[in-house]
């Protein structure tokens, strides 16, 4: 760990690297970290908000602001988890010439994409703000305390797919349905009561199941306010359980598999 | 302190590649029980001291061992049996350009290659412009690396390998790059660090080199130890080898 502590402008410079490569040869450059959340926003706001037409989800709360608010966070958990199960199995030329703390590949891939998210933030104030008067309230105050549990949640999951993906390249192509299936089982384009109020005995036991229930309701009430009251205690405490239990297994397991993990590469 | 900069001691590593049947139905689900694998000896017991203060080289067939040795020696790859001790910073430079980026500026590159063999990101700042002399590339280092020639690109990367001020430089094959100038330099580099009691372990095809450059060598065969002395003595064995089995074909 302190190894990894150590090697930290590394993971930094190799997250920043892969970003300004990204965009390299592009017209647009570094603007895309903007256009990219923006456009996705837009995408989905054509598709849920026009095409199904739910401006307003009850009396005065947008759907626009539910609906982004919960679909940036839930695209850095996704993000995490594609540049995570790419970030070992990618990078087999640093592993076969170099010694350094394995986690510093999935750590850096997780600084990628938590750079996205917060330009993401700012870009949802950007898109809600003027449509919708969404601004930043006095619960913003909680988005801190709400990021650092987040990132150490998504750490874990990039960690465990980045562990599983070096035996098992095939996790690769399942890691984007996946996703796809975390993100229809999750409350985002569509209101938490669909879930609850559920006529299908599983759909309704996922809700319990799935971290992210508790993780995008508090996004909702720090980034928009009180429209998103929640339950803060037990949520926090929901979500603070299941990031140490996913880092905690995600990380010792990492770390065990470390001295064989060049063997498959 | 030893006298002793690496020492190996029945050192094994075997490799247990999938062999690429021609796929079938019943074969890829079978993958998932017992997969098909033929196990190979890529180093078999091998014993190993090199000095402080010496250049060692390693040459064999291809497919020998002996880049899988040096990895050994990097701490890249753990041993499946035997120990292996290392006492010193070491730089390796297996491959040129490991962790550069190439869509990303010459700049870029030297801090993160730098960083990722080690270096602090102040100790970059510090000999960035060491570096940059070194390679000869002023008026390049701003474009991205992409548009490098590769004698430019190995330029850059060995004066980032050197910037470590390694103990012990482990050497694959690179020294085939940059043009007559580039090399006599680093040449040059070379010898200096073995006169401040640095180590050097040289992996080529180029035996003259060997022979000439290194003190005492290594001849690896199969994965095996064929012979070890000085240096100019391996080669000639190896070559005259090599040229009594080509007739004998």
């Amino acid at each position: 760990m302190r190894d990894l502590w150590d090697r930290r402008e590394f993971a930094w410079y190799l997250a920043m690297g892969n970003l300004k490569a990204r965009n390299a040869s592009t017209a647009l450059g570094l603007l895309w970290w903007v256009l990219n959340p923006m456009l996705l926003g837009g995408v989905y706001w054509l598709v849920f908000g026009v095409i199904f037409d739910r401006g307003e989800l009850e009396e005065g709360v947008s759907f626009l602001a539910y609906l982004l608010s919960g679909m940036f966070p839930f695209f850095f958990t996704q993000s995490s988890m594609t540049a995570g199960v790419n970030s070992i199995v990618s990078n087999t030329k640093l592993l076969a010439n170099l010694r350094f703390p394995r986690l510093v590949l999935p750590l850096s891939a997780l600084m990628e994409s938590l750079v996205g998210f917060l330009t993401s933030i700012l870009v949802f104030y950007l898109i809600a703000g003027p449509i919708s008067g969404v601004w930043p309230s006095h619960t913003i105050i909680w988005l801190l305390p709400l990021l650092v549990i987040h990132v150490v949640f998504n750490f874990g999951l990039s960690t465990v797919v980045a562990r599983v993906a070096v035996p098992f390249r095939d996790l690769n192509n399942l890691v984007p349905y996946l996703t796809r299936l975390w993100l229809y089982l999750s409350p985002i384009i569509y209101p938490a009561s669909f879930i609850v109020d559920s006529t299908n005995e599983w759909v309704r036991r996922s809700a319990g199941l799935n971290p992210l229930v508790s993780i995008l309701g508090l996004y909702r009430y720090a980034l928009v306010g009180e429209a998103f009251a929640i339950d803060l205690a037990s949520a926090f405490l929901n979500a603070t359980l299941w990031a140490t239990g996913v880092a905690l297994l995600g990380v010792v397991w990492f770390i065990r598999y470390e001295g064989k993990m060049a063997r498959y590469l | 302190m030893s006298a002793d900069a690496i020492v190996a001691e029945e050192v094994t590593v075997r490799f247990r590649p999938l062999i690429d049947r021609k796929p079938t139905l019943r074969r890829s689900l079978g993958r998932f029980r017992h997969r098909e694998v033929e196990e190979i000896v890529a180093l078999d017991r091998v014993d190993l001291q090199i000095r402080k203060g010496e250049a060692y080289g390693i040459i064999g067939r291809n497919g020998a061992g002996k880049s899988t040795l040096l990895r050994v020696m990097a701490y890249t790859l753990k041993p499946d049996g035997g120990a292996i001790r290392v006492h010193g910073r070491t730089s390796t430079l297996l491959q040129l350009g490991v962790g550069f980026n190439s869509q990303l500026s010459g700049r870029r590159n030297v801090y993160l290659g730098g960083l990722a063999a080690g270096l602090r990101k102040k100790e970059i700042d510090e000999r960035f412009g060491e570096i940059v002399d070194y390679a000869e590339l002023w008026h390049a280092i701003d474009r991205p690396v992409r548009t490098y020639s590769s004698g430019m690109f190995a330029r850059l990367a060995f004066s980032v390998g050197m910037a470590m001020e390694p103990d012990i430089l482990l050497l694959d094959e690179v020294l085939a790059v940059g043009d007559e100038s580039f090399r006599e330099k680093s040449m040059k580099a070379m010898k200096d660090l073995l006169q401040r009691a640095g180590t050097i372990v040289f992996v080529s095809h180029v035996l003259p080199n060997v022979a000439e450059f290194c003190d005492r060598a290594m001849w690896l065969d199969q994965g095996r130890v064929r012979l070890t002395g000085k240096a100019d003595v391996v080669v000639d064995r190896y070559k005259e080898t090599v040229r009594r089995e080509r007739l004998q074909r």
